[in-house]
């Protein structure tokens, strides 16, 4: 006589279990993330922009045999009519009916490729860094309150039952189902609602402090830039406007590219147009300058200013470029000059780099990039990061 | 038909239980009583996680399976297994809500079947079944009280266990029992006085050569010969070990474990005279569950048409024998011939660097035994790469080998179990030696 017993418990017994693998993924994507910033598919995208992001330290690792070249299986056929050397699957596609119930060997799907937007991204990228000293003009401070239609949850209140996602859920279960076989319309009509289809509207409040501050972004485009160092100095920038939008909301960006005139210009032509020619790196600077002069008096305002090339200059500007710089690192709270330079490339004269290094000090840095893999540690050490170099 | 789904009570499943029951008696099947615990299909997939064990240690990768099987669940690419039930005196077994009345019936009669297996196949004799509920409960806690412990701690914990869980199933392989250092010892000492008696005097470099066998039953090995783990990761090495015994013997009858439940299960149907309403939907479900997976080998499938043929040719008699002794390598080497591949429709496909895959072998005249051969590589303990320890070198580096059976290790793998061993092993190195392309490969 065998004992019947309603499982009575609203225990949910692997909940630890999932966070920590839900930590251990989070971390995964932080520890992936640094190689794919500096991907050209990135740069120029918007936050909703979703990325694939392989990540690694998740997988079980087991000895399991090489699926590969080669290697052999065996199976059912579905008819007689089967012979030797005939092709059964081209390319991918189809993978084992295996059932994660049991411990097994199959080598299952253990590698993960996470999509998350830009904006996630971002959140990932930037939660451990800041900008400095933006406490100190607090003048134009004010609090903004917003209510926000934020996507779906799984849980809420009855009367922010969404009727149209709930029946989208289960109409997607349905259809998968009928795909897969494990439900046919024609001998059960009914196909039941599950608790995982409900969804719920959220609404957010977010309460966030307007800080006004400015950030400019100078470029030299001249022709000594190569394509391979503009794209250096997109991604440098893309990482910083990116960083920029996600921590404040008020915040207003200049661009202004340069040879040995500078122009200012928008995003979209900052982050993707090129153009040739001589350098006078102290035009871009002095552009700025005046702009602050007119439009961001710094009284009132938070000035950011970064400035990238590849370290050459036409030597007359030099002490000019020193100038400028020199009265930018003043009005602002942060400035940086971001040399992109391979390290075999010859310069002639003297580069940038040294020019600037008078001006090095907490809120003036020197930063060199001379490959994609700097893009990420520089940018962290800008910003003082806690992230750890590995 | 079948649009509205019965209401039924614990009663009625009581009355069926009882109905079952007597009939399996009366077909001399020999089970655990069982208990049914019944649950909703949420709380089944945390079960399944834990491979229906009531109580089991804390692991992330747990967790993981977790949200694999929700999502594939959700995802409408699977469905749950209808049955779970665990290997223990008495069995435990989770019935989901959901299911409609006539499954509870098949679940309930197939489940004796694993009872009754579980309790009288000869791979099962030394997983104690009467402590292994409460075993794995106090483990849990042991395990808990280690992350909580402030010199231990989660991490270090978590680690450990990532690295014994990437060897846990490197462990005996064909049911010899393992000798311990001390009864090498023993036995070496005898072997080494009888000779002297005759007058021989052995070599004593000889003799400590002997003192380790090839071992291939890994964890055992470091509890063994490993020095300087600390109290918490020696519990941790028997945890992991004790469980890997316990499951080991279902790894290796998967085919004839659920081959004898659905045999089971159809014959019981045949004796309950269940009317139409509830006839007719088990039938076709118990069809579902025996059909070939095209392209794959479905282990009810196989068993069951194994059972099927040995009761047609040899009588019930031989079945009970083959549920006793057997296992899947050995049934479907001594049971399943030409005509019987030809009828299960199997064959053997090869895999090509661009992807392509295409049939290497047909159950025929010619190929039926390399179809054969390909389905015993790919069945039981033969899914599991065979690792074992060849030596330990004079500067302590463990020398791991491979024993190749033409196939390949997946090396980005390999290298990171080797990885996982070297923090494992305290004594030094840690070498693997294998075959890759046809060449002695040193990871």
């Amino acid at each position: 006589m065998s004992i019947f017993k309603k499982h009575n418990t609203n225990a949910d017994r692997s909940a630890s279990d999932r966070r920590r693998h839900k930590e251990k993924i989070e971390k995964a994507i932080k520890d992936g993330i640094h190689d794919i910033v500096a991907e050209e598919s990135i740069i120029g995208q918007s936050g909703k922009k979703k990325i694939k992001i392989p990540v690694r330290g998740i997988k079980e690792y087991r000895f399991i045999f090489d699926q590969g070249n080669g290697s052999k299986g065996v199976g059912a056929a579905p008819g007689k009519d089967i012979k030797k050397g005939q092709k059964i699957k081209d390319g991918k596609k189809q993978k084992g009916k295996g059932r994660p119930d049991k411990p097994g060997n199959e080598k299952g799907d253990d590698s993960y490729d996470v999509e998350i937007s830009l904006d996630e991204l971002a959140k990932y990228l930037f939660d451990d860094l800041e900008l400095p000293e933006l406490e100190k003009k607090k003048s134009a401070e004010l609090f903004s309150e917003k209510f926000k239609r934020k996507g779906y949850r799984k849980k809420g209140i009855r009367p922010r039952l969404s009727k149209k996602e709930t029946l989208k859920n289960k109409i997607k279960r349905k259809n998968a189902a009928i795909r897969n076989k494990t439900h046919d319309p024609s001998e059960d009509e009914r196909f039941t609602f599950h608790e995982d289809d409900l969804k719920y509207k959220h609404i957010a409040v977010t309460k966030k402090p307007i800080t006004s501050a400015v950030i400019f972004f100078i470029m030299d485009t001249s022709g000594s830039m190569t394509k391979r160092k503009k794209y250096l100095a997109r991604s440098f920038f893309f990482l910083l406007y990116q960083f920029i939008r996600y921590r404040y909301q008020n915040i207003e960006t200049v661009f202004i590219s340069h040879t040995t005139e500078a122009v200012e210009v928008n995003e979209d032509d900052f982050f993707k147009k090129g153009s040739s020619g001589g350098t006078y790196i102290s035009s871009g600077l002095k552009m700025a300058y005046e702009i602050t002069k007119d439009r961001y008096p710094p009284g009132t305002w938070n000035i950011y200013t970064f400035h990238c090339s590849d370290g050459e200059n036409w030597q007359e500007d030099n002490p000019k470029a020193l100038e400028y710089m020199s009265k930018l690192v003043d009005l602002s709270q942060l400035s940086g000059y971001i040399q992109i330079k391979a390290e075999q490339d010859k310069i002639w004269g003297q580069e940038m780099a040294k020019i600037f290094s008078p001006l090095v000090s907490d809120s003036f840095k020197v930063v060199n990039i001379s490959g994609k893999k700097d893009v990420w540690p520089e940018f962290a050490r800008l910003f003082g990061g806690k992230y750890e170099l590995q | 038909m079948n649009s509205s789904r019965e209401t039924y009570s614990i009663k009625d499943l009581k009355v069926y239980d009882e109905k079952i029951s007597e009939i399996a008696r009366s077909n001399k099947l020999d089970w655990y009583p069982i208990n049914y615990e019944i649950c909703d299909y949420y709380e089944m997939i945390g079960h399944m996680a834990y491979h229906g064990m009531p109580s089991h240690y804390n692991h992330w990768s747990y967790g993981k399976s977790f949200e694999r099987t929700h999502f594939y669940y959700n995802a409408g690419m699977e469905g749950l297994p209808y049955e779970l039930i665990i290997n223990s005196n008495p069995s435990i077994a989770y019935l989901m809500l959901q299911n409609d009345f006539y499954l509870q019936v098949l679940i309930m009669a197939h489940c004796v079947g694993h009872s009754d297996f579980f309790k009288n196949n000869r791979c099962f004799k030394d997983t104690d079944p009467e402590t292994v509920v409460s075993k794995m409960r106090n483990a849990k806690r042991r395990i808990q009280d280690y992350i909580e412990d402030p010199n231990i701690g989660q991490e270090k914990v978590e680690n450990f266990l990532d690295a014994l869980h990437t060897v846990r199933f490197q462990t005996e392989r064909y049911g010899i029992p393992r000798k311990s250092k001390e009864e090498i010892k023993k036995e070496e000492i005898e072997r080494f006085n009888s000779y002297k008696e005759k007058g021989i005097i052995l070599d004593y470099d000889v003799l400590n050569k002997r003192l380790l066998k090839k071992d291939h039953d890994l964890l055992s090995f470091l509890l063994e010969y490993s020095r300087g783990y600390q109290k918490w990761q020696l519990d941790l090495i028997e945890i992991v070990k004790d469980e890997s015994k316990y499951f080991m013997p279902q790894i290796k009858t998967k085919i004839l474990n659920e081959g004898w439940a659905s045999f089971w299960h159809y014959k019981i149907l045949h004796e309950l005279n269940l009317s139409d309403s509830m006839h007719v939907p088990f039938l076709k479900m118990h069809n579902a569950v025996v059909r070939p997976h095209i392209g794959g080998v479905n282990p009810y499938h196989v068993g069951f048409y194994i059972f099927q043929k040995l009761e047609k040719e040899h009588g019930i008699e031989k079945c009970f024998e083959v549920r006793e002794i057997h296992d899947d390598v050995s049934a479907i080497r001594l049971f399943l011939d030409e005509e019987d591949f030809r009828e299960l429709n199997m064959f053997a496909y090869k895999r090509e660097k661009n992807g392509d895959v295409f049939i290497s072998e047909v159950s025929d005249n010619d190929d039926w035994k390399s179809v054969r051969s390909e389905m015993i590589k790919n069945t039981g303990v033969n899914t599991i790469p065979h690792i074992y320890v060849d030596r330990i070198e004079g500067d302590g580096t463990l020398v791991l080998k491979h024993e190749h059976d033409g196939r390949d290790l997946d090396l980005d793998y390999a290298d990171n179990v080797v990885e996982s061993i070297r923090h494992l092993w305290q004594e030094g190195n840690v070498k693997l030696f294998t075959i890759i392309e046809n060449e002695v490969w040193e990871i």
